[in-house]
């Protein structure tokens, strides 16, 4: 078995070694030494222990002093960085905001800008259902379209510059992109959960 | 009925019972602008405050100062203390810190070392011949030489260690509570008390 490490050395000559090492030391004269001039070190160290009393009069001239002295100190000053802690306290609230305006921001930069989406009754192309990510939007079908005027309808009440004035960086082309990848299936949930939310809104 | 009694809060003329602050509150009181609240923190944690630092200094004059330093450190970051540890904890922290820096501006040759060069300078001869008479003055001075010689030897040791050894076996604290005033594992602060016993051993030889 090993010799006592310097840490269980300490414990040792403070009789709190674990009793598995303990059994070491009874058959290892190396240890027994080392533990015994630790305890000869920690003796003499601990028979000087008292600190001379000062005046009865000091405990009270102490308390004045440190009286004085804060007497002219301003309050005590918030922690540097105290307010990381309400942060931290906010950091729910903070990803429900950027998982909104993840959902919200293609939609509203999509409609805002842009004029040129499908109305109902104009043709276009009918919509291919397989899901191809690379449809291009033009190709939604008519029924569909209707979910232009729910997005729509809901882009309306966004206000981006909030948005922006909450440090929510958009940027419309790239939204564009994300929301034109959109096939017709994704654009009718889409659709459905907006208009599920603006009802919810509404109530 | 008032189970708690928040104290600072009594004005003149309230009939309110005083009763045992904990320390959270009378820091959240000295938070608020008490500052008697601030003089019964003092009161409960000078003493030891001053102990330790004599214990570095070993001089009242300057245990004095430090200890008053402490506080009026202690009460102007009073709000960065949370509560995760004891204030006494913190307090400790703060006076290791303070004392430390006093040890350091002091000159190379330092009193405490001085002074351990005229104790080493009595010899064994002279010690033994005194320690064999019956109670005296003598007998009791030469305790005093004696305590006054494994303190200067403490003095020499490296400042960890010295902290360590100070904190453990006169403030008698648990090592986990020395390695969070030191800022350093409990493996760490063992490893220090290790050394400083050691090298104590060495100095007092």
């Amino acid at each position: 078995m090993t010799h006592l490490s310097d840490a269980e050395l300490v414990d040792a000559a403070e009789g709190t070694l674990a009793p598995a090492r303990a059994a070491h030391v009874e058959r290892c004269a190396s240890c027994t030494a080392a533990i015994n001039q630790l305890g000869e070190a920690l003796r003499a160290a601990a028979a000087h222990r008292d600190v001379p009393e000062p005046s009865p009069l000091f405990w009270d001239h102490l308390s004045a002093r440190v009286q004085d002295a804060i007497a002219a100190e301003p309050r005590p000053s918030p922690a540097p960085l105290a307010w990381l802690g309400d942060i931290r306290r906010l950091a729910p609230l903070a990803a429900v905001a950027v998982i909104a305006a993840a959902l919200w921001s293609p939609v509203s930069t999509r409609w805002r800008p842009r004029i040129d989406a499908p109305r109902p009754g104009v043709s276009v192309a009918p919509a291919s259902l397989s899901g191809d990510r690379d449809q291009p939007v033009d190709a939604v079908d008519p029924k569909t379209s209707e979910v232009w005027d729910v997005l729509t309808a809901a882009a309306a009440d966004l206000e981006l510059d909030a948005a922006h004035d909450a440090g929510m960086a958009v940027q419309p082309a790239a939204i564009d992109r994300a929301v034109q990848r959109l096939n017709a299936d994704e654009l009718n949930e889409l659709g459905r959960l907006l208009q599920t939310e603006l009802r919810r809104a509404g109530n | 009925m008032l189970t708690r009694t928040w104290w600072w809060a009594a004005k003149p003329g309230y009939n309110v019972t005083v009763t045992n602050p904990t320390d959270s509150d009378l820091v959240a009181a000295a938070l608020a602008g008490d500052h008697a609240a601030f003089g019964l923190i003092v009161e409960r944690h000078g003493r030891n405050v001053y102990q330790l630092c004599y214990r570095f200094t070993g001089d009242h004059a300057d245990a004095s100062d430090l200890t008053q330093d402490v506080f009026i450190r202690a009460y102007r970051s009073l709000r960065t203390f949370r509560g995760h540890a004891a204030l006494g904890t913190w307090l400790y922290r703060i006076a290791v810190n303070v004392s430390l820096n006093r040890l350091a501006k002091r000159s190379k040759v330092s009193p405490a070392g001085t002074r351990l060069q005229q104790l080493e300078s009595l010899s064994r001869g002279q010690r033994a011949r005194v320690a064999s008479d019956a109670e005296s003055p003598t007998e009791t001075l030469l305790r005093g030489e004696e305590a006054a010689r494994v303190r200067a030897a403490i003095a020499r040791l490296p400042k960890k260690q010295r902290a360590t050894l100070i904190l453990r076996v006169y403030h008698e604290l648990p090592h986990e509570e020395i390695a969070r005033i030191l800022g350093s594992s409990v493996g760490a602060v063992k490893a220090n008390f290790f050394h400083a016993l050691k090298n104590l051993r060495k100095l007092l030889a």
